[in-house]
């Protein structure tokens, strides 16, 4: 390689060589039904949006230029924050809370005892399984007077909330909703808890470190990697948080059309957004409700990833 | 390793998925003038004409029934019928211009898609074929009309009446149905029974009930057309609005929370009404359809929602709600659509249609057909439909948002999370803004 580059410096300097230029057009022919379709269905669309959420918009008649009529409009809408707040909540307990229970699972799975592939498989499902089913699974175990749950926590002598009625309970109701498909991110640990070097763990316990020293030490800072991706990700899913909130809260207590569960507890940003677009009928509303939703998960991506200089540790450094 | 550059674009590009994905939508539909057909068809020839309806399983046959009908006697229009109960689909396939000839959906649909030219206005075909719109229930016909058009067709309504259980009246020591809203309110007291540890077992009356229908007890109406003024605010609204909250705080929200979940599905034999855990219930049409299905036992009466006591003349309200037909815009055989469509209104079709899915007709000529002699508790229902004081929620371009944001803040009121002032305020406040 070295050699080769090294032989052409002169042509370099002028680009590409023929030879070059015509892998370059094979590479961009062979990958064009992905270019094409990102430009159609992400880039125009992006682009489209952030037109739209300048204009009322209602589909059937040309857009009008309103300028940032639908930002203040937005600033002004008590849905607004009610969803930011509902939709806070979940990113900030419900994202660690569901990664702490991944790793603990996949820690779990790591282990080799007898039949663990089974195990696996079994914590695994639940992923594989559509949001839609398993949020109609839950209305049924969350159900206070026959749901698994509450037999459960009636036999323990706990108290047994009105699971998805209470406004009080409809959100941890989802986060454990959230805790029951952490099979997801537990595989993804678990690749990554096979690639720590045993060696490690051995020359700690040969200095005498205990369990939950070793965990520290060596395990988290291992993760650290995979634990800023699925942060990341997983803050992502939650400000988009949809299907749950839709099924459990369809129609439900004060009747009405309106989304969002009892006392709008279950009102999330990207189910606020789709009552404004598609029942509403305000694209331009709309749009500039996910503009704004961009700008915030911007915000707070750059925030980890800013702070994740301090906890992030990669092999290669 | 991760470089930086790689994550940065990595991240940027998940970021634009997650603002595309959310914002996207169909390219702006090309202007279509739907409306304006010309009537100088050609030779005929074979059309054929697609037509959604929101209709499943029983119901949907009965309609396959008429649509078979109508293409046996047209060998020229024939219909294709699609039951589809998605309404966001009609959404889609109009904005992409490829719309059904023919489509159902809900009267509160009607005016906010039409006034935004989703909707053929039909009135130049009325007119032309002289369809007597004089025969329909103004209150079913005012909800697909706005500002001189009529988008729609109302095929079938829905009104409420009182349902009470015979056998937890008489328990109570009630020899009829109460007849005013304070004799409402003193058999809601009475009939609602708690268990000795103060658990809710029965309740006279569930006090989220729709306050639509109580606001016209108490003579409340919500848009002032003339002063182009919402009014959740207005006096007769609010009672109703304290009328539910009023029955709420006797309980509160824990234990009607608990309550609530302990109730069986609506369309079963554990509806809590037949069940007994609701004495009173108010409910449409439909309900002695399924007590005859679900619990044929049940010794029940259907009786006027209650008025106000201070004011006789609203005696007998009701709000109403309708099923219609109508044209999408952009349909290539606007003709043809229409002519499918009046004959679907026709009271010929309209009576069968109607009686084998048990809604109400809409229009006043069919409430003494023989049709729905056998079918349980329409007379009552039929007769009902001709008080003056039903009433439909007003049809505007924004009556989706209103309705939203009232059962949101009505929802609020109840739970005691804002005051019922300020409640109402902030429902006018935020409709008032789309008022044009």
């Amino acid at each position: 390689m070295r050699d080769s580059v090294s032989g052409k410096t002169s042509l370099r300097r002028k680009g590409w060589t023929r030879k070059e230029w015509h892998y370059f057009w094979l590479g961009l022919i062979f990958a064009s039904p992905w270019i094409i379709g990102f430009l159609i269905f992400t880039v125009y669309p992006f682009f489209s949006s952030l037109y739209f959420s300048l204009t009322e918009y209602d589909l059937f008649n040309p857009p009008r230029w309103v300028g940032m009529d639908n930002y203040k409009a937005i600033m002004k809408d008590h849905n607004f924050y009610k969803s930011i707040s509902n939709t806070l909540f979940m990113a900030f307990i419900s994202v660690p809370v569901t990664l702490f229970s991944s790793l603990l699972i996949a820690m779990l799975l790591n282990f080799k005892v007898k039949g663990i592939n089974y195990y696996r498989t079994i914590f695994y499902l639940p992923a594989v399984i559509p949001g839609v089913a398993s949020a109609l699974l839950w209305t049924w175990m969350l159900n206070p007077d026959f749901g698994l749950v509450n037999i459960f926590l009636r036999w323990a002598g706990l108290p047994d909330p009105a699971w998805l009625l209470d406004p009080q309970f409809t959100k941890p109701s989802l986060i454990l909703m959230g805790l029951w498909g952490s099979g997801a991110g537990a595989l993804i640990f678990l690749a990554a808890l096979q690639g720590v070097p045993q060696t490690y763990y051995e020359a700690a316990e040969v200095d005498g470190a205990n369990w939950w020293y070793r965990f520290w030490k060596i395990t988290v800072p291992a993760l650290s990697p995979i634990i800023l991706f699925q942060l990341i990700m997983g803050l992502i899913g939650a400000f988009q948080i949809f299907t749950e909130s839709y099924i459990l809260a369809g129609g439900k207590a004060g009747g009405g059309n309106s989304l969002g569960g009892p006392a709008q507890s279950l009102l999330f940003y990207a189910v606020n957004l789709y009552q404004e677009a598609f029942i509403n009928l305000k694209m331009g509303y709309a749009s500039a409700l996910a503009w704004i939703l961009f700008i915030i998960v911007m915000l707070i991506t750059l925030l980890v990833l800013k702070t994740s200089k301090r906890w992030v540790y990669y092999g290669g450094e | 390793m991760m470089r930086k550059g790689s994550t940065w674009g990595l991240i940027l590009v998940l970021l634009v998925t997650l603002v595309s994905g959310c914002g996207s939508k169909d390219t702006p539909s090309s202007e279509k003038e739907g409306g304006e057909a010309k009537s100088v068809d050609t030779p005929k020839e074979k059309v054929q004409l697609s037509f959604w309806y929101g209709w499943t399983g029983p119901e949907a046959e009965a309609l396959e029934k008429l649509i078979k009908k109508w293409n046996e006697a047209n060998p020229d229009i024939q219909v294709k019928g699609l039951s589809q109960s998605d309404y966001q689909k009609q959404l889609t396939a109009i904005t992409g211009g490829n719309p059904p000839d023919v489509a159902s959906n809900f009267g509160s649909d009607v005016v906010p898609w039409g006034e935004r030219g989703a909707m053929m206005p039909l009135d130049d075909y009325i007119q032309k074929d002289n369809v007597d719109l004089s025969d329909f229930v103004p209150a079913a016909l005012s909800s697909s009309q706005s500002n001189g058009k009529t988008y729609a067709i109302p095929i079938a309504m829905h009104v409420s009446m009182l349902f009470y259980n015979k056998d937890l009246l008489e328990k109570a020591g009630f020899s009829g149905p109460p007849e005013t809203m304070s004799q409402l309110k003193e058999y809601i007291a009475k009939l609602s029974v708690k268990e000795d540890g103060g658990k809710l077992q029965q309740l006279g009356l569930w006090p989220g009930v729709d306050a639509y229908t109580f606001s016209y007890a108490y003579g409340g109406s919500y848009y002032d057309a003339d002063q182009k003024q919402v009014t959740p605010d207005n006096a007769g609204v609010k009672a109703a609005v304290e009328f539910g909250k009023g029955i709420w705080d006797q309980f509160g929200s824990k234990e009607l929370d608990r309550f609530a979940s302990g109730l069986g599905q609506y369309m079963s034999p554990q509806n809590p009404f037949f069940t007994g855990k609701y004495a009173m219930t108010i409910d449409g049409e439909w309900l002695p359809t399924f007590i005859k299905q679900y619990a044929p036992n049940l010794k029940y009466g259907i009786a006027p929602i209650p008025y106000d006591e201070n004011n006789a003349s609203l005696k007998d309200p009701g709000n109403v709600s309708t099923s219609v037909f109508y044209i999408p815009k952009g349909v290539k055989h606007p003709e043809e659509s229409w002519k499918f469509l009046k004959w679907m209104a026709e009271p010929e079709q309209m009576a069968e249609f109607t009686a084998a899915i048990g809604n109400l007709p809409t229009r006043t000529s069919l409430q003494t057909h023989e049709i729905y002699k056998d079918v349980p508790g329409f007379q009552e229902f039929l007769q009902y439909s001709s008080s003056p004081n039903l009433h439909s929620f007003p049809a505007t371009s924004f009556s989706t948002e209103y309705m939203t944001e009232f059962s949101n803040q009505y929802n609020a009121i109840l739970r005691g999370d804002i005051g019922v002032d300020e409640g109402l305020k902030r429902v006018k406040d935020k409709i008032q803004a789309l008022v044009k």
